[in-house]
């Protein structure tokens, strides 16, 4: 599929975290229908993998090594883009420690624990769409997605930075969206449920997680985890102008997950108190 | 234009319900992305009009013009989209009158009509399409309903208790179907542009976007959630509503 005439033509959507996983997807998925692409992440060799499937498929990318927690790198990666790109149509906040945090008692987080769950799955989509904002303002056209996850809707035992920081991204599209809806900028909140990408995880959580894993997958109405390819779509539906009269809202993709929750599902294995998180 | 990942080539849709405002446009958006669709609704000039919006797409209509609070004719109606067609891959619930009084002065027939147009409508036509969906394993329902299925409106209560009983509804069978193939999603309103009405210029300033919008964007919405790609997608709600349920 090289070349070619896409809905994404000639647009430049950055992509933050997307040298692995969801994010990488998304950088496909966009690819295929004409986006050129900028992948930001901490460790260059992931982004370049990305942005050598991008050209595979014919578009422009590029890797720009970014800490999305530090602001002075997150505005050189928008200087660098317009540097490399000469424009950008949309920002995707995607990066984020999906599985950062080890279930811990609550007494024993520390300040820096909470600081650093909270920069890098909330903080770090603001610092990002506040770099782009005006831009985009002046511009009076751009789409930013942010993601955030079905953690983010409902609580779970011992998971306090994930699940806070990502329903704070959940009200921060809405806010975002509100505020620069005249400026003609839609912003969206991609809710993917649970999807398997354990193998992006450290290798010591895979080992803890390996028999969970199995299990974890019957907890999903569907009966499968999802793949990558489940949100990266939903990134393109929001990045098209299929979606120019949507903003300010969220696009659960969770094999049904956030359907549920009064009762026990049915699918889902009971699991003891003491496990804690799963 | 649709992308490539969304096109419902070799799809059959069914577009249902007694609405003003939907029936035209989701038809002509589901043919532009490939499906060949039946409409079934009261007899009315919308059906004429959305079969002829269908055939300038190049694909096939069939119009099937029934009482959609009839569960026989309902049934019926499908059996004829599978005689015809020889499957059913997708349904969207379109039903939506609009009924706007206070709670004190609705009479019982008022209450009986916006029932059976918002609701008894997608309840027959989720009954009659799931049989042939679970026997192929694979289904996409896409119920349209108002914004108003979740928030209140004064004078709405008619209207409110219609579209979030096909909101529950929605989510309900989404859980019930899951591992069956089939998804239920449904899709919420804004306040949309409607050649019958005069539209109130404050109101368009209340939606974020600062206009109402067009109908045909409905349309895009409903591409996306019937093409094969959403199949994670299940028992959601989400909104075309230029920003509104984002709003205090
Ligand atoms: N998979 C799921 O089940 C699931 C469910 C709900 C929500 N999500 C959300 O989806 C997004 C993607 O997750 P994923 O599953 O694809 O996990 P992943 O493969 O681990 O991807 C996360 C990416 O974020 C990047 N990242 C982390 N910290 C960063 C930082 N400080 N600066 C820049 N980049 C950083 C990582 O790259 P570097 O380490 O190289 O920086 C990594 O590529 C996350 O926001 C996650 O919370 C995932």
């Amino acid at each position: 599929m090289n070349g070619g005439k896409g809905t994404l033509e000639g647009q430049v959507i950055i992509i933050t975290g997307g040298g692995t996983g969801l994010g990488r997807s998304m950088a496909f998925r966009l690819a295929e229908e004409g986006a050129d692409i900028v992948v930001a992440a901490r460790r260059v060799p992931p982004l370049e993998e990305t942005a050598a499937g991008v050209r595979q498929r014919g578009r422009k990318a590029l890797a720009v090594s970014t800490d999305v927690t530090d602001t002075t790198q997150v505005n050189g990666l928008i200087e660098k883009t317009l540097a490399a790109m000469g424009h950008i149509d949309v920002l995707i906040n995607n990066a984020g420690i999906v599985r950062g945090e080890r279930p811990k008692a609550l007494w024993e987080i520390s300040d820096e624990d909470w600081r650093t769950g909270i920069d890098v799955n909330l903080s770090s989509a603001f610092y990002c769409s506040r770099a782009i904002s005006k831009y985009f303002a002046d511009r009076k056209r751009g789409k930013i997605i942010l993601v955030a996850s079905g953690e983010g809707f409902r609580g779970q035992r011992n998971s306090f930075m994930y699940n806070t920081a990502k329903a704070g991204v959940v009200n921060l599209t809405r806010v975002m969206a509100l505020t620069l809806a005249e400026y003609n900028v839609r912003v969206n909140c991609i809710v993917p449920g649970f999807v398997d990408t354990y193998e992006n995880q450290p290798e010591d959580y895979q080992k803890i997680m390996a028999e969970r894993r199995a299990a974890r997958k019957l907890f999903v109405p569907v009966g499968n985890p999802g793949k990558p390819d489940d949100i990266g779509y939903v990134a393109l539906f929001l990045c098209s102008d299929a979606s120019d009269y949507v903003t300010g809202g969220c696009f659960i993709s969770d094999g049904g997950g956030l359907a549920g929750g009064f009762a026990i599902t049915g699918y889902a294995p009971v699991v003891s108190l003491k496990e804690g998180r799963v | 234009m649709t992308a490539k990942a969304f096109l419902l080539k070799d799809k059959v849709a069914l577009v249902a319900g007694d609405s003003q405002l939907w029936t035209k446009p989701v038809a002509s958006a589901l043919a532009g992305a490939g499906a060949d669709i039946a409409i079934a609704a009261k007899s009315s000039p919308i059906l004429a009009e959305a079969v002829e919006a269908v055939h300038k797409t190049g694909r096939k209509a069939l119009a099937l013009p029934l009482d959609v609070a009839k569960a026989a004719q309902v049934q019926k109606a499908v059996g004829q989209v599978i005689a015809e067609y020889g499957r059913l891959d997708i349904l969207v619930n379109s039903g939506d009158i609009h009924f706007f009084k206070p709670f004190m002065k609705i009479k019982n027939a008022e209450w009986g009509k916006v029932m059976d147009t918002n609701f008894k409508s997608a309840l027959n036509f989720c009954r009659a399409a799931a049989r042939p969906m679970l026997k192929q394993k694979n289904g996409r329902i896409i119920n349209i309903v108002s914004g108003l299925a979740e928030r209140g409106l004064v004078n709405g209560s008619a209207y409110c208790v219609s579209m979030g009983g096909v909101l529950q509804l929605t989510r309900a069978l989404a859980l019930e179907w899951a591992r069956k193939g089939i998804t239920v999603n449904a899709i919420g309103t804004g306040w949309f542009t409607d050649p019958d009405k005069a539209m109130d210029e404050t109101l368009a300033r209340y939606i974020p976007v600062k206009r109402y919008g067009r109908p045909e964007e409905i349309g895009s919405l409903t591409v996306y959630l019937a093409s094969e790609v959403t199949g994670f997608t299940t028992g959601q709600f989400m909104f075309v509503d230029g920003g509104l349920m984002a709003h205090a």
